[in-house]
């Protein structure tokens, strides 16, 4: 086949797939926001309007940075339509780009042509549907286990659901980058030990805890410490 | 707060609505998962790709996401029990990981009054307004793809200048600044955790974290001295739910 014609098809194909991709996304995002709604109207149980934007700021703060260095890295690994689907269907740096990475690894194709492009949107889309399976199988066979998965005496292990993440993500991200770790660590336990009114400000201790953290990361990283 | 109450704000996040929707949207994504790979295949053999090489993609991205995929059931069954089974699955088969999820739904939890993210204190409303905020927060990838995917990928479609340049520069920050971020986030509760033992005796929450550390301390010791790499699908979730086993095991040796 000749390159000029090879190249065609492949534009033909990336448009196509920014056309369903931008559509799935729209329609994707619609139903997931009118969930709440819908189930706020059904039990007379609308969303907080002061509760919901107190959250949200302090949400996207954190994650929408991190979700704009994840489309600059990711995206370009994955191509067009990898990065459509893989955004869309979420654990993108535990599951999705080793799954392209491996796939892409073992079909021995070169990363930038379109057959890369057209291996990862393959891998991606199997992962999406592999997953969606195996949970819903999963769930099917959760759902007889709810009443114990409910009872009074498991409370506190739902309770600790949070100190559960954070102790083992902590270690994960500790060891990672210690000369990161040592200044926000100590200064976060100083702090809600001086002023315990802190203790439940969580959330808004994340603020002053990722900015040092990344002021702390950034200085190391031009001087070359890390 | 009442078992009543809590059992009401159970029926609640375990509805037959929310499951009719949720499978709804996910049935949507399967199908579309599906359509952007038979095309993918389709374009891959008219470009002239061995077929052999399409399905070895297909066949190791499937066996690949079987073993990830069950530790994200045992995400969905962390979760499920302070936001429903369904409104779990959803978050963690669309968009989430474990990691998020949880995070945002406890400081939306503060955000509205709540103490954290416990089941005792939850209602329906807590329940939507977390969920919508949950909802929101993650969409920025989204918002970039839909927006800036088009325009920024062409960057890189074009012959790339001062190659010479470029060899030898170092890495940018982005990937440290992002180990950064959850090092700050991890600082931030785990002080919290800390504060909350000195000064009003918790010892629960910080103990379930030392629990979750030591057992994540074991996995990694396993998947990087003994190169079992399979056991990193693994890690956070079973560091999880082995904590959380610890701290009802706790609760009756220390109380709350």
């Amino acid at each position: 086949m000749e390159q000029k014609e090879k190249s065609l098809i492949f534009e033909k194909f990336n448009r196509s797939m920014h056309i369903l991709g931008k559509a799935t996304l729209t329609i994707s995002i619609i139903l997931l926001v009118c969930i709440p709604f819908l189930v706020g109207i059904v039990y007379d149980s609308m969303p907080d309007t002061g509760g919901f934007l107190a959250g949200f700021g302090k949400v996207a703060i954190i994650y929408y940075p991190v979700a704009i260095v994840e489309f600059l890295i990711y995206t370009p690994m994955l191509g067009v339509g990898g990065s459509y689907l893989t955004f869309l269907t979420g654990n993108v740096t535990n599951m999705k780009i080793p799954c392209v990475m491996n796939a892409k690894d073992i079909t021995g194709v070169v990363d930038g042509t379109p057959e890369s492009e057209i291996i990862s949107t393959i891998s991606v889309a199997t992962s999406a549907i592999v997953t969606t399976l195996v949970v819903a199988v999963g769930v099917l066979l959760i759902t007889p286990l709810q009443p114990v998965l409910e009872n009074p005496v498991l409370l506190p292990a739902f309770d600790n659901v949070v100190p559960a993440l954070f102790g083992a993500l902590g270690l994960k991200y500790f060891a990672k980058q210690i000369k990161i770790t040592v200044v926000p660590l100590a200064a976060m336990i100083l702090l809600c030990v001086c002023v315990p009114a802190m203790i439940s400000q969580t959330s808004l201790l994340i603020i002053p805890a990722g900015a040092l953290a990344i002021g702390i990361g950034y200085i190391l990283w031009r001087k070359d410490k890390i | 707060m009442g078992e009543k109450s809590v059992e009401s704000y159970r029926q609640i996040a375990n509805s037959g609505l929310l499951y009719l929707v949720v499978g709804m949207a996910l049935l949507f994504i399967v199908i579309m998962s599906l359509v952007f790979l038979v095309r993918s295949y389709r374009t891959g053999m008219k470009i002239g790709m061995d077929k052999k090489i399409l399905n070895r993609a297909i066949l190791s991205s499937a066996t690949f996401t079987v073993l990830p995929s069950i530790s994200i059931l045992l995400g969905v069954i962390a979760l499920s029990g302070t936001l429903g089974i369904p409104f779990s699955w959803l978050r963690l088969s669309v968009i989430g990981a474990l990691q998020y999820e949880l995070n945002v739904a406890s400081i939306a939890a503060e955000s509205i009054g709540l103490s954290g993210l416990r089941v005792g204190e939850m209602n329906g409303q807590a329940f939507t307004t977390i969920g919508l905020v949950m909802t929101f927060g993650i969409l920025g990838s989204l918002i970039c793809c839909i927006f800036f995917l088009g325009r920024y990928l062409k960057r890189f479609q074009k012959p790339k200048k001062n190659t010479e340049k470029e060899e030898g520069k170092k890495p940018g920050f982005g990937v440290h600044a992002t180990t950064a971020m959850f090092i700050g986030l991890c600082s931030a509760y785990i002080g919290a955790y800390v504060g909350d033992v000195v000064r009003n005796q918790n010892y629960l929450p910080l103990l379930t974290a030392a629990v979750a550390a030591v057992v994540m301390a074991a996995f990694e010791y396993f998947t990087n001295k003994k190169n079992l790499k399979m056991l990193d699908n693994f890690s956070v979730a079973g560091s999880m739910l082995i904590a959380m086993t610890a701290a009802v095991f706790l609760h009756k040796m220390i109380g709350g």
